[in-house]
Formats: C-alpha cells, sequence, structure tokens
C-alpha cells in the first residue's frame, strides 16, 4: 500500500512536471500544426539561464523569472525567424527545421556552457511535507503549485480570454480568422511566448529537482512530449495534460511494480502505440480541421 | 588524401543514399511521415550480424535475410500506418525507433548491451573485401535502389501514391486500393532500407542497439528535406552533403554539429523544398545555364517527371 | 526578383561552401613530427564531457613525454579526431590515421560502439591501439595489435563482489546496473563471484542513460529483502541514485564502480551524501606516489580541475606507448613492447602484464567515500579475480 501511495504521488509530481513542458507544444501544435521539437531547447535555456541567475543572486522565484523571460525570448524569435515563414509548406519542414534548431541549440549550450553537469543546488523555502505516508520535497511542491496554478490558467486563457478566443479561431480556419481581422502573427507570437516562457520553467524546475544542469538535458522532453501532445488528442491543450499526468502515473506505477523491465521513455511510446490503436485519434480529439 | 580515407567516406555516404532514396518512397511519394528510417537500418544491420557471426552465413546470403526482415517490420509500420493519420502516424515513427532499440537491448538474441561484433568481412571466392569492394557493392545498391524509385516514378504504382499523397479519400474515390498500396510503400521502403543494414554490418564490423535510434532516423530525414522532398536526385545530394559534412567540416571539429542543425535550418527556412526541390534555387540557376531544359522545368511536375512537393499540408 | 536575388545568394553561399569544403577535405591535420600518435574521443555530442576528459589527459600526456625529452630523443605529436559517438565517423577517422597521417600508435579516448568500429582497421593496418577505457570484450578480442587498458567489466565486477560481500558482509545483493555493455560486464562479473561467495542476486534492473528515478527501484530492492547494493552506473545517473538512496533513509552497504569516478560531476556535486560508498577504480586518490601527484597537480593546474578516471586512463595509455617504443617503433616493436609490459608504474597502478588477449592485469583500487571526501579502502589482488 505504500508502495502505491509513494508511486501514486511521485507520478503526479512526475505528470505536473510533464504537462507544463507540454504545454508550449501543445499550444503550437493546436495553433499551426507544427510539431515543436524546438520547445525543449527553451527547458534547456530556462534551467541555465535560472542557474546563472540562482548563482548570481540567490533569490530561487528570479532563477524562475529570468528563465522564463529568456524562454519567452527564444520562442518570439523561432516563431519569427523561422516557423512563421515556412508556414503552409506541410508538416515535416517545419518539424525537421525544429529540429535543425534544436541540435544547434544544444550544440550552443554545450560551447557556451561546458559539456559537464552543473549543479543548482538551490534552497526553497518550503518545506518538506509527508502526503498519505511519503515525503514530498519542497521543489516538488512548488512543481504541484505551478501545476495548479498555470492549468486552470490556461483554461481560462483559452476560454475567458480574448487570445483564447483569437487561438482558438485559427486554430480552426486560420484564413477565415485572418479575413475576421484576427491579427494572426500576434495570435502566434503570443502562444510561443507562453510555450516557450513555461517550457523554461520547466527547465529551471527540472534543474532544481535533480540538481543537474546539462547541454542535452531537452534530448528525452523534446520527444516525449511529443508522444503526450499526440495521446492527449492534437490540437487539446486539456487533453495534453490529461495525457500527461497519465504517462506519469503510467512511468512511476511500471517501474514500481516491474521494475526497468523496459526504457522508461519506451514506455511512453508503448502506452501511445496501444492508446492509439484503440483512440485513433487520442484520448480527448481537439479540432484537427484540416487547413 | 589517402584513396582509402575518400573510399571509405564515400562507402557511408552510399550507405546514407541507399536509405535516403528508400525513405523518399515512403515520404516523397506516399506522403506518409517516417521518423524510423534507422530503426530499419538497425533491423537489417542486426539481422546480417547474427546470422553471419553466429550461423556463419555467407554476407551474400545475409542481403535477402536483411531486406526480408526490415521488410516484415515494414510491413508492421505499414499496417499501423492504415490507422493512424500524418502527425499521430509521425510520433508514433519516433516512438517506433525507442521500441525498436529496446528490443535490441534486451532481446537476447540480438545480443543484449554488448551487440554484436567481430562480423567477417565478406568475399568472393578468396578474395576478402577491402574498401574498394564495399564501395562497389554499396554503389551496386544504390544503383538498386534508385533503379527501383526511379522505375516506380513512371508505373501506376507510383502515380497512385502520388495520388494518395495528395488526397487520400480522393484516391480511394478513384478505386486505388490505398490500404495495400500504402503497406507497399512502406514495406519496400523499409525492405531497402534492410539493404543497407546488410552492407552496414560488415563495414562497420559491429552494430550496438544505440547506433540505430531516433537520432539517427531525425539524420537521414533531414538528408531527404535538405536534398528535396520527393526528387531522387534530391535525395542523394542530401545524403552527399550532409554525409559528407562531418569529414569535410573536420577543421572546424569542434563545431561540425553545430554546423550541421544551422546548415538544416538554413535550409528549410530559404529553401524549405530542398535543394532539388521545385523551383529551388539550385535548380533555378541550373536552368538558366541550359535554356532548352528550363521550359520544359517551368511547366511543373507533370505524370513521369517525379512528385516534387512536401508532404500532405 | 526577389527570388533571382535569393537564388544569387544561395548560390553564392554553396560555391563558398564547395571551396571551402574542397580546402578543408584537402588538408590533413598531422602536423609535422616524426612519431605521431593518433587519438580520437567523443569531444561533441552526449558523450562530450568524457571526450573533454580524455583529450585534456591526452594533451598533458603528449606535453609531459615532450618535455622528459620525448621518445628515444624524438619528439611526438598527437593527431586528434572528435567521434562525435558516430560508429561510422569513428571508421573514417580509423581509415584517416592509418591510411592518410599513417600514424605510428594509436590511443582511442572513447566508448565502445566507436573504438570496435576503430579496432579491426587499425588490425588491418598493423597499428597498435590502447583503449583507454572502453571495455566491450570484443574490442581486445580484435588482435593481437589492439590492446586494453582499463580493466574488463568483469573483473570489475567481481572485485565488487568481493568488496560487498567480502568485506561489507551483503548477502542479498539487489543489482542497478546501467543498459549498455559496461553495465552488462559488470553484472555478468559481479552476479559470479558474489555467488560464489554464497550470496543470492535478489534482484537485477537495468536502466537507460538519463535515469532520474530510482525510488520505486530501490524501493522495490528493499521488500525483497537486500541488504547489499551493487551500484553499476555512470555519473549523472549514480548522482541520482545517491540523491534517492538517501531520501529513502537507507544505511546498507553500497558498492560503485568507477563510472562514477569524476571529482566535478560526481563527488562535488555528490559530497557527503554518498559517504559509505565504496567504489571500485583503477586511480588510487590517497595515493603517494609521485606519479600520481604530479599528474594531479599538473592536470589541475592545466584543466582547472582535477582529473577523473577517464582522464587517467587515457594519460596512462601514452605512458605505457611511451615505455613500449623504447626498444624501438615499428610496429612490431612497439606491440611486443606493449604486450611485454610488467609491473609498469602508471597513475592508474601497476600494470602487471596484457593477457595474452590484449587485456591488462592489474590490481583493482578499492575507495570509499569518507566525510565527503575520497580515500583510499583497500585492494583487490587475488589473481584468479583480477587476471580476465
Amino acid at each position: 500500500m505504500e508502495v502505491f501511495a509513494s508511486s501514486a504521488v511521485q507520478g503526479i509530481v512526475q505528470g505536473s512536471l510533464y504537462a507544463l513542458i507540454a504545454l508550449g507544444p501543445s499550444l503550437t501544435y493546436g495553433l499551426l500544426r507544427i510539431l515543436d521539437v524546438a520547445n525543449a531547447a527553451g527547458l534547456t535555456l530556462g534551467a541555465y539561464v535560472g542557474l546563472e541567475a540562482y548563482s548570481a543572486t540567490g533569490q530561487w522565484w528570479l532563477a524562475l523569472i529570468a528563465g522564463a523571460m529568456a524562454g519567452a525570448v527564444l520562442g518570439w524569435l523561432i516563431q519569427r525567424l523561422l516557423y512563421r515563414p515556412i508556414l503552409g509548406r506541410g508538416p515535416i519542414v517545419p518539424l525537421i527545421a525544429g529540429i535543425g534548431v534544436f541540435i544547434a541549440a544544444e550544440e550552443a549550450f554545450r560551447l557556451v556552457f561546458g559539456p559537464y553537469n552543473r549543479t543548482f543546488a538551490a534552497t526553497l523555502p518550503l518545506p518538506a511535507l509527508q502526503v498519505a505516508g511519503t515525503q514530498v520535497t519542497g521543489v516538488e511542491t512548488l512543481i504541484l503549485l505551478i501545476g495548479v496554478t498555470v492549468f486552470p490558467a490556461t483554461w481560462w486563457l483559452l476560454r475567458r480570454t480574448s487570445l483564447g478566443l483569437a487561438w482558438r479561431a485559427t486554430s480552426q480556419d486560420r484564413e477565415t480568422a485572418q479575413a475576421m481581422g484576427i491579427n494572426i502573427g500576434r495570435v502566434i507570437a503570443s502562444i510561443f511566448v507562453i510555450g516557450y516562457a513555461l517550457a523554461a520553467v520547466g527547465g529551471v524546475l527540472v534543474g532544481v529537482t535533480y540538481n543537474t544542469v546539462y547541454p542535452t538535458m531537452g534530448d528525452i522532453p523534446a520527444y516525449k512530449m511529443l508522444a503526450i501532445i499526440v495521446l492527449g488528442g492534437l490540437g487539446n491543450p486539456l487533453g495534453t495534460i490529461l495525457a500527461a499526468m497519465l504517462i506519469g502515473l503510467v512511468e512511476t506505477f511500471v517501474v514500481a511494480y516491474f521494475g526497468f523491465v523496459l526504457p522508461r521513455d519506451a514506455i511512453a511510446f508503448i502506452a501511445l502505440i496501444l492508446i492509439l490503436l484503440v483512440r485513433p485519434r487520442g484520448l480527448l480529439p481537439g479540432d484537427e480541421v484540416v487547413q | 588524401m589517402s584513396l582509402d580515407y575518400l573510399i571509405v567516406v564515400l562507402v557511408t555516404i552510399s550507405i546514407y543514399a541507399i536509405l535516403v532514396v528508400s525513405l523518399n518512397i515512403v515520404v516523397g511519394y506516399a506522403g506518409q511521415p517516417n521518423l524510423a528510417q534507422g530503426a530499419f537500418l538497425g533491423i537489417g544491420a542486426y539481422f546480417a550480424a547474427v546470422l553471419s557471426v553466429r550461423y556463419g552465413w555467407s554476407f551474400w546470403w545475409t542481403i535477402p535475410a536483411a531486406v526480408g526482415a526490415a521488410g516484415v517490420a515494414g510491413f508492421v509500420l505499414g499496417a499501423i500506418s492504415l490507422r493512424l493519420r500524418e502527425d499521430f502516424l509521425a510520433v508514433t515513427t519516433i516512438g517506433l525507433n525507442f521500441v525498436v532499440v529496446a528490443i535490441f537491448q534486451y532481446v537476447p538474441f540480438f545480443g543484449g548491451a554488448v551487440g554484436v561484433y567481430a562480423i567477417p568481412l565478406p568475399s568472393i571466392g578468396d578474395h576478402q573485401f577491402g574498401n574498394a569492394d564495399f564501395l562497389a557493392v554499396g554503389l551496386g545498391m544504390l544503383a538498386v535502389v534508385v533503379g527501383i524509385s526511379w522505375y516506380l516514378e513512371r508505373t501506376w504504382f507510383g502515380a497512385a501514391l502520388l495520388a494518395i499523397k495528395d488526397d487520400e479519400t480522393a484516391a480511394a474515390a478513384t478505386g486505388i486500393p490505398v490500404a495495400p498500396y500504402k503497406i507497399g510503400a512502406f514495406v519496400l521502403s523499409s525492405a531497402l532500407a534492410g539493404l543497407a543494414g546488410a552492407l552496414y554490418a560488415p563495414f562497420i564490423s559491429a552494430v550496438t542497439p544505440t547506433s540505430f535510434g531516433f537520432s539517427e532516423s531525425v539524420v537521414i530525414l533531414a538528408m531527404l528535406m535538405f536534398g528535396g522532398l520527393g526528387v531522387i536526385g534530391g535525395a542523394i545530394a542530401g545524403a552527399v552533403v550532409l554525409g559528407a559534412l562531418p569529414e569535410v567540416f573536420r577543421f572546424i571539429s569542434d563545431y561540425r554539429l553545430l554546423a550541421f542543425g544551422s546548415i538544416l535550418v538554413f535550409m528549410l527556412r530559404f529553401q524549405p523544398q530542398g535543394l532539388f526541390g521545385e523551383h529551388s534555387a539550385v535548380l533555378a540557376t541550373i536552368g538558366r545555364v541550359v535554356p532548352r531544359r528550363l521550359g520544359r522545368r517551368d511547366a511543373g511536375s507533370g505524370p513521369g517527371r517525379g512528385p516534387a512537393s512536401d508532404g500532405p499540408a | 526578383m526577389r527570388s533571382t536575388l535569393r537564388g544569387r545568394a544561395v548560390g553564392f553561399a554553396a560555391a563558398a561552401l564547395l571551396i571551402g569544403t574542397v580546402a578543408g577535405a584537402c588538408s590533413s591535420s598531422a602536423p609535422a613530427g616524426p612519431i605521431t600518435i593518433g587519438f580520437f574521443a567523443p569531444e561533441s555530442g552526449f558523450a562530450a564531457a568524457d571526450g573533454a576528459s580524455a583529450y585534456d589527459a591526452a594533451q598533458l600526456a603528449v606535453k609531459d613525454i615532450n618535455t622528459a625529452g620525448g621518445v628515444n630523443g624524438s619528439q611526438i605529436s598527437l593527431v586528434n579526431y572528435d567521434d562525435a559517438s558516430d560508429a561510422k565517423q569513428a571508421v573514417t577517422i580509423a581509415t584517416k590515421l592509418a591510411t592518410q597521417d599513417k600514424v605510428t600508435a594509436v590511443v582511442s579516448g572513447s566508448y565502445s560502439d566507436q573504438t570496435l568500429a576503430a579496432a579491426p582497421i587499425f588490425q588491418r593496418n598493423s597499428i597498435p591501439m590502447l583503449a583507454a577505457y572502453a571495455v566491450n570484450p570484443g574490442i581486445p578480442a580484435t588482435g593481437n595489435f589492439i590492446f586494453q587498458q582499463d580493466f574488463t567489466g568483469e573483473v570489475e565486477g567481481a572485485a565488487a563482489a568481493v568488496a560487498l560481500v567480502k568485506d561489507l558482509g551483503a548477502t542479498k545483493v539487489a543489482i542497478v546496473a546501467i543498459q549498455n555493455d559496461f553495465g552488462s560486464s559488470l553484472t555478468t562479473g559481479f552476479t559470479k563471484e558474489a555467488q560464489a561467495l554464497g550470496a543470492t542476486i535478489v534482484a537485477t534492473d537495468n536502466n537507460q542513460f538519463g535515469e532520474k528515478d530510482f525510488t520505486p527501484i530501490l524501493q522495490r530492492d528493499v521488500s525483497k529483502g537486500a541488504n547489499g547494493f551493487f551500484m553499476a552506473q555512470y555519473y549523472s545517473e549514480a548522482q541520482q541514485y545517491i540523491t534517492n538512496w538517501n531520501a529513502l533513509g537507507l544505511h546498507l552497504p553500497l558498492v560503485g564502480t568507477e563510472g562514477v569516478d569524476s571529482t566535478t560531476q560526481f563527488f562535488e556535486p555528490v559530497g557527503a551524501a554518498a559517504n559509505g560508498m565504496v567504489f571500485t577504480t583503477p586511480f588510487n586518490r590517497d595515493s603517494t606516489d609521485s606519479a600520481v601527484l604530479s599528474f594531479v597537480k599538473s592536470f589541475t593546474a592545466a584543466y582547472s580541475h582535477a582529473p577523473d578516471m577517464v582522464a587517467a586512463t587515457t594519460y596512462d595509455s601514452f605512458m605505457v606507448l611511451k615505455q613500449a617504443m623504447a626498444k624501438g617503433t615499428s610496429p612490431a616493436q612497439i606491440q611486443s613492447g606493449i604486450a611485454g609490459t610488467t609491473n609498469f608504474v602508471g597513475v592508474t597502478g601497476t600494470i602487471q602484464s596484457y593477457n595474452s588477449t590484449g587485456e591488462v592485469v592489474k590490481a583493482v583500487d578499492l575507495e570509499i567515500i569518507k566525510d565527503g571526501a575520497v580515500h583510499h579502502y583497500g585492494d583487490v589482488t587475488d589473481p584468479s579475480i583480477i587476471t580476465p
């Protein structure tokens, strides 16, 4: 029973982190039908900038803000310089272009910050809690707090703001939305800024949780987030959050009860393939109307 | 530059070229996303390696075995493609890489984490393969793959694949058997990747699980997009340019991967159709030099010319 | 109009690229120097940290050898290539080193996949090669010109079993090993020796690179009654393992391996959290041997951080080569010089010999982490264990 409880708690924490990092790609896909691998570069950038900010000031919340801002800038640059000009070229061109950006970014991080693991020992003023017989560390509590804030905020953004309306309109039919006077450029820019800032915050949290920041830390998230957004139902950010929690829980439970019978990353993809065979459009299909 | 070194680099490029031209069948002609070509290379290479090292098969017999094994795996992916579309399929192919690598790592038949090594050199009669022989076989295999692709472009099957790429529903409505043709494209593309695997195994002399993961598949697809999706010459050009890059850029050794990523980004940003894709700058420059050809190229793609666009929109 | 300009720009760039690449292709990176030693390591890509370590050590070794007068009066020079953790590049590099740069000998500072791919080429060209830290059994088995500088995974695993079962008294062992040839050969060697010593293995688990959460595995192992743990990991994963270990409040015997042997990547970040852990390594930190002390000092001075196991074994590979070349630099002379090495004192201890397959025979050093620092714990010298 103890294993069940601790796995459940760990799974929820892991799932919340995944959800935070997957939201950006989910919003981007919903808007532009692009699988954005470069988003994971925002994660790594956030971790490094956050680390530098923390080393300079000793304030953890400054690390989060600095990371988020760096992520936001990167997101803005990538959509403006790369993705916007190649819209309408089919899905594979932006996918490979994004992978190219990601590869170049990882190398840039290595060249600038060195290949070695760096530690990110941040002291958070959050105590370790005892939940259902398991210990939840300070940073894990922070993850949950951020999740509990961000996810409803995303719902509110999409359902109650004009940006959200513009996002939904653009994702359904970009041309008509433009004809209706929606500033597509602004919508795209906003989504990328938000999505990359979220990834960057996720990066800081990952760095602190595991006390390590290194150039290739975005590798696993880059493609795992794709699996999560597909599993959740492409084009549906709420489905993404659901899928992220599911994957976090499945991974943790499988390892807890069966050990490392499968590579952990393969678990996410196997879950994806199995569920897709039953529900080919994901858990909560979004509106992927063909443009 | 030593001749041996040049030949070895050319063998590497020809292995890539086989992989890219075969991938083009599924991505360029049939318009199906496939980010798992590295896995099919691995399946072919592993079968060739195991049969050769553990069962003493001669290189020449490992070729059909590798082709067959990879083709069977391609059939599985093809079947999956019937159920999943576009981006769902793309991400599933990403996942396929991890599943295949896990199989290589955990299933004892494939040697586990240690892999299979000491793969013997092929021989013709008494003569053991030297680098030049590998190159000859590599170019021969490439010729076969190019020939098949070229022939495909001119057959009903090829035209049907193009139709499927453009609009699957419409294609089905006109009587094209979409399902078998889609599966056929996957089987063919994967089987030919297995062909490259049969060459890879004795050439590298060892196969290990992590050599055939997602990053390898990405490189192969990147070469195709870089060179020109749907164009055989583009596929080869992508393999040549990006395949030669690591060697040619050794003078900026530490920055090669950065260069690779940047070149890829720049190409797809400014010439998303690739080097030899439709209306590419390279083709336009050639067209100006050879004016008579320009007229025919400007007429755009027609039947028999070969597909030249970028996948499902 | 725009597309013509763009077309011209692309064309110009392509021409520049072409010229640059042809120029680059025609250049050879072999500097002048009568004795050249080839070297390759993963200096970019995911393994760049180890590649950097190995390359740093290689450069230091060459410098030290030359300062001490070189080999038989001739200076040596390094021909270095980055294999980016790609077996295909290892093949092209090996071919280039053998047929274009025509090096006298080679040290591999790379992982097993790449060393495995390169070894047959050096063997065929009769160029002696030492693998600094790659441990795939296929490497030394390639031929008589190929040698392995680091003990095999099986030897090291067996030594770890001696430490965990005999010294620390574990009777039920849980193994968590990285899923590659290093981890699997360590597991094989450990399991055999542990069982011979009377212990049972209650669980064996394999994780991938990048694994960050060992808590469920450790909990399972404890629930299965494990009273001793063998951690066959590299430093990144080991750091997470130790974090989880401490979070669970475990106070049981724990033995690690040389995979954690890195000051910047393990001992510093983990510090006292790993107190009590014993690990097998070729590199003795408490050694009062002048060679070790001066190596640590000059490496730290040159690179601002202490050397790790990868650096130490790479450095020693060059030193072994130097003494092997003392009698001559023809391939056969170097080959027999290495093969005939007897009781060579390097920074990774004393190399007793190389066996007939080319695998090194040397005692396994045991270090322990006490008060956050690494100290000598013991040695495993039993020939039946350390002879591969």
